[in-house]
């Protein structure tokens, strides 16, 4: 992937944005195209295929935040960057969420969206054509792994080491923040913590090594936890764990290939009256026939 | 503000009025000077409710009694009946329509009827993400009676002359703990809340932390000005989502409204308080190891002393106490230790929230005065074992500490030291019930994987002995189970038990012991035999059909999931051995009891002595010995 | 909120009990959703969703919706408590969308408990 063979398509429903854009990628020597509004950029990607988009997120009819998730859903590869005027905390946190590579706050200055392009490019250069099909060896060092993250998410895990930077005792807190922004803890962002928090990354790694919340290996998009708490052991989770791990053929702690699934064992939710439970994302399943233990995974094919 | 004994409410809703609501109003204020009852009893009109054709209707609180088409000549005889004699007028009682016994009354259901709510005051009456809510239900009364009217002595008192021990596990009187603090003099001291709530199993404190987190904050405040903390913290398990959310809510609208923070009630005490979520250690339940976590740092326990009252978070002297203990700090200071006491035992007073879990048809959170027998948490509160026709085989209580309590001690009664001599411990309240399909060597070695992979790993009696306690027990059920495995692991349960550290460690070993204790012949059948008579250890079991029960319904035959289940309908039908694979799906699905366990097949020829054999014939009768010795013959082959 | 005084607790809680408890606050009836963890997953939330809509179908005023948290009996979950003024609280379990509907409909506006789908009635001790 070379910055000329590139696509972008910048969205915005204000022309003079999508103008302005032109002017300054072209001029770098990238290919741009733009939409105005998601509709159109729907409809124009469902006939080509673009590499990277720019998106505004308020816009009438179908909004940045809807295109994101269609993005997600039906172009999975394509790298995400949102214009927004309006940073606020929530609307990030929500993109980010959804797998965005990075932001560009309006107005912006040429430099400042040539510069985050350029990031931009760059992430999507690690990643690889192909990356997102690992394998389940992944924890394996040679495997080509995830090892970094989006610029955006790393300007947000500054702002978070700077919040508890003096506060004594919050390492713990910064990891689960970093965590629950990125989904797991890449070798970077414990780098990034521990220079940050002025901490050695010896120390960082062993209370992440220590506590189970935290994990160093990524997750599928949807992670399936098999609650081994003693309700529903007597209620036989064990077989729904087994049952699982034939149905999915990954153990516990591992990503199916497609990286549409991760199996995780877990000590008591405290939902006894519900036992035996399993819990996917954040939806709870009580009561389960361990025979019956893959239909619940299959709804999320 | 005046007390009155009752509220009579009388309905003024136009319906009521026109059918002469305010006549009776009249009447009854009339009847009640008359009888000097003005300062005791207070009359007020209320808006409609609904029941116009029933009107005139009265509601007397307490006591929850309503009268329906009341008129003003029956006055003098309600107020006479009711308010002197204190017995409600039965012919002037409201009647559920239709058949009134159709809808049980609490006292009638023995789920409710045994239970005393304390810790659970508030269960699932009060809106937990409103202060205004808790407050209206006597919310932050004893907050304000121990900051403005209380010494920092007579909290401790209070706390002290009530008895109360901490409801974590271990049951260390919590006003000694609050007076040894108090007495160490320091810049800066902490109060910490621990809703670390580890033991799989229990869920008391996920409940209360969820349905009234302010009785939590408000047990704090009181804490913090009997041991001068100024600083505090409920470290709750990251696996609670819903109870941070509404504890962090709770907090800021407590701070909000000056019942935090500086300066509480206007009353010069300073108590700030923050949540910090642990991010998922056992060991972080022990409270050396829940300081060291929340100064950022692995979870570990260190040796004591000191103690962490006079070197806890920070080095500063500090305080850790339950949730469930900080739940019932304010109507003990409210209404004072001797009504604390008026409930549970001598040595154990007050009530133990438990969360009845397993084999029960009940599952719920249940609160009960100390003392109880098991029996009644298990049958009458428990409604006994859910499954029909299953029979009860013991009861887990304190998670990876405890043990298991057999049938012949269910008489027990539930107070910190009875359960300590079973064995078990009261730990934080979690009840495992478990049936007769429950193997008890499995369970063991259910909690032993538990704890050793929980064991934090710096003692190595813990960390080594716990590992080799797991493998000789999944020997055992795997079917490698040798003579002296049983002599070998009591004596480890002994070392652990002596040399480690923390409570993990030296708690380890119950369930084993326990499940040896009660239920050894399990442990034995599992080694000699490589038999599991539950077949819960797959590689341990056989399946056969009993040609004499079985009516040919073809259930366990559909159900199977290696159609290894052959018959004709109606006829007796067979396992084909080859195929089965031990899943003990048939033996669920069978309604008449006809699937029999027998040893493991695998181990036939080692295994099927003549004790197995004698053993099958008692259990599967003569079709189950007929195949024992099939089994047997091919196995020697 | 304001900061408090004694006086404020006091007079907070007066008002609460005149408001909540149905009795002057001119509401008829009120209907709480015991939402605590165990309550979510079985589904309460589903349940809140089907009382506010039939509720407002049936264009009911005067009803109070509330939510709270565990009720303690979880195998019975997802559980809701109907109190109607004048009436002891009758807990409901095992709720689906259209036993809410149901319960809507005959005890909430009609007044009448819906016995077969009862669990129990009144309070339950404490202290």
């Amino acid at each position: 992937m070379t910055e000329n063979g590139l696509k972008i398509l910048v969205v915005d429903d204000e022309s003079i944005v999508i103008r302005s854009c032109e002017i300054v990628l072209k001029g770098a020597g990238y290919h741009m195209e733009g939409a105005l509004g998601g509709r159109e950029a729907i409809l124009k990607m469902e006939k080509e295929r673009y590499d990277l988009v720019f998106t505004d997120l308020k816009m009438p009819e179908v909004d940045g935040i809807t295109l994101i998730r269609w993005l997600r859903n039906s172009r999975p590869d394509t790298g995400i960057v949102i214009l927004t005027g309006y940073p606020s905390q929530d609307t990030i946190k929500e993109a980010l969420g959804l797998g965005i590579i990075d932001y560009v706050p309006k107005p912006f200055t040429p430099a400042v969206l040539l510069d985050v392009t350029r990031r931009a490019v760059q992430w999507l250069e690690t990643r690889k054509p192909g990356a997102f099909a690992i394998s389940a060896e992944m924890s394996s060092p040679a495997e080509p792994v995830r090892d970094d993250f989006p610029p955006a998410m790393a300007a947000e895990l500054d702002k978070v080491i700077a919040h508890y930077k003096h506060i004594p005792g919050s390492l713990i807190p910064v990891l689960q923040r970093a965590q629950e922004m990125i989904g797991w803890l890449p070798v970077a962002a414990l780098k990034r913590v521990s220079k940050g928090m002025n901490i050695p990354a010896a120390e960082v790694h062993s209370v992440v090594s220590f506590y189970s919340f935290f994990t160093m290996k990524p997750r599928g998009d949807h992670n399936i936890r098999v609650c081994l708490g003693t309700a529903c052991y007597v209620k036989r989770a064990e077989e729904i764990l087994r049952n699982l791990k034939e149905g999915l053929g990954i153990g516990v702690g591992e990503v199916t290939p497609d990286r549409k699934f991760s199996l995780e064992e877990v000590r008591c939710l405290g939902a006894c009256g519900l036992a035996p439970v399993v819990v996917v994302d954040h939806d709870t399943f009580g009561g389960i026939d361990p025979k019956n233990s893959m239909e619940i995974v299959e709804k999320y094919r | 503000m005046e007390q009155y004994r009752a509220h009579l409410m009388i309905c003024a809703g136009t319906g009521c009025v026109a059918s002469g609501s305010l006549k009776v109003r009249d009447a009854l204020d009339v009847e009640i000077r008359k009888r000097g009852l003005e300062k005791e009893v207070k009359v007020v009109l209320t808006g409609c409710n609904g029941f116009c054709a029933k009107g005139p209707i009265i509601a007397v609180h307490p006591g929850e009694i309503f009268y329906q088409v009341v008129k003003p000549e029956d006055v003098p005889l309600l107020v006479e009946e009711h308010f002197i004699k204190g017995r409600p007028v039965e012919k002037l009682m409201y009647k559920m329509p239709a058949d009134k016994k159709a809808i049980p009354v609490m006292n009638e259901i023995p789920f409710f009827k045994h239970q005393v709510l304390r810790v659970l005051r508030n269960k699932g009456m009060i809106d937990p993400d409103s202060i205004e809510e808790y407050i209206a239900r006597d919310g932050y009364q004893a907050a304000a009676k121990a900051l403005l009217e209380m010494s920092q002595q007579e909290i401790i008192d209070t706390v002290k002359g009530s008895g109360i021990r901490g409801r974590g596990g271990a049951g260390f009187p919590t006003g000694l703990k609050w007076e040894f603090t108090s007495k160490s003099a320091a810049d800066q001291k902490y109060l910490l809340c621990n809703g670390d709530e580890g033991d799989p199993g229990a869920f008391m404190d996920r409940s209360v932390m969820e349905a009234d987190p302010h009785s939590v904050i408000e047990g704090m405040v009181i804490g913090s000005k009997a041991i001068g903390a100024t600083k505090g913290y409920i470290y709750v398990r990251a696996e609670y989502p819903l109870a941070v959310e509404r504890l962090k809510k709770a907090i800021k609208d407590a701070n909000e409204a000056g019942l935090l923070g500086r300066n509480i009630l206007d009353s010069g005490y300073d108590f700030e308080l923050d949540v910090y979520l642990g991010a998922g250690a056992f060991v972080c339940g022990e409270e050396t190891a829940l300081m060291r976590s929340i100064e950022g740092q692995r979870g570990m326990p260190r040796p004591r002393p000191p103690f962490p009252a006079h070197k806890g978070l920070w080095d500063k002297p500090t305080v850790l106490n339950n949730v469930e203990t900080f739940a019932q700090i304010a109507p003990i200071i409210l209404n004072g230790a001797d009504w604390y006491k008026s409930l549970g035992t001598e040595k154990s007073t007050g009530t133990k929230v438990f969360a009845l879990t397993g084999a029960i048809t009940n599952v719920g959170l249940v609160e009960v005065p100390m003392g109880i027998p098991l029996r009644t948490i298990i049958y009458d509160i428990g409604g006994g074992i859910s499954k029909k026709g299953k029979k009860f085989k013991a009861v887990q209580m304190g998670g990876p500490s405890g043990g298991c309590i057999p049938e012949h001690l269910l008489d027990t009664p539930v107070d910190f030291d009875s359960i300590n001599a079973t064995g078990a411990i009261m730990g934080s309240g979690g009840m495992v019930v478990m049936d007769e399909d429950n193997c008890m060597v499995s369970l063991a070695k259910f909690f032993l994987g538990f704890t050793a992979d929980e064991s934090c790993g710096k003692c190595p009696p813990c960390r080594v002995g716990t590992r080799v306690m797991l493998d000789t027990l999944i020997d055992i059920t795997e079917g490698r189970g040798k003579p002296g495995d049983v002599e070998t692991l009591l004596d480890l349960c002994e070392d652990i038990k002596a040399t480690s550290l923390c409570g993990l460690g030296q708690t380890a070993p119950n369930p084993v012991l326990t499940t040896i204790k009660y239920f050894r012949e399990e442990y034995e059948s599992h080694i000699h035999d490589k038999w599991c008579k539950t077949g819960v250890c797959r590689d341990l079991a056989s399946f056969e059909i009993d040609a004499a029960i079985c009516t040919g319904c073809g259930v366990c035959a559909r159900a199977c999931p290696q159609k290894a289940i052959t018959g004709e309908k109606k006829q007796p039908h067979k396992i084909i051995q080859e195929l089965c694979i031990q899943c003990r799906t048939c033996y669920d699905r069978c309604k008449f009891g006809s699937i029999k366990i027998g040893p493991g097949l695998k181990f036939a020829k080692a295994g099927a002595t003549n004790a197995a054999v004698a053993d099958a014939t008692a259990v599967g009768g003569p079709a189950a010995v007929a195949d024992a010795t099939a089994v047997g013959n091919r196995g020697e082959k | 909120m304001a900061r408090l005084t004694i006086d404020d607790l006091k007079r907070i809680k007066e008002k609460h009990k005149e408001e909540f408890s149905l009795r002057e606050g001119g509401y008829r009836a009120k209907v709480t959703v015991h939402m605590g963890t165990c309550g979510i997953a079985a589904g309460a939330r589903e349940i809140m969703t089907a009382l506010m809509a039939e509720l407002r179908e049936a264009g009911a005023e005067g009803v109070i919706v509330a939510t709270s948290g565990c009720a303690g009996l979880c195998s019975k979950e997802p559980l809701a408590t109907v109190e109607m003024h004048g009436q002891p609280p009758v807990k409901y379990g095992e709720l689906t969308e259209a036993k809410i509907k149901t319960i809507v409909k005959e005890h909430v506006i009609g007044g009448a408990p819906v016995e077969k789908l009862a669990l129990v009635t009144g309070s339950e001790t404490a202290y």
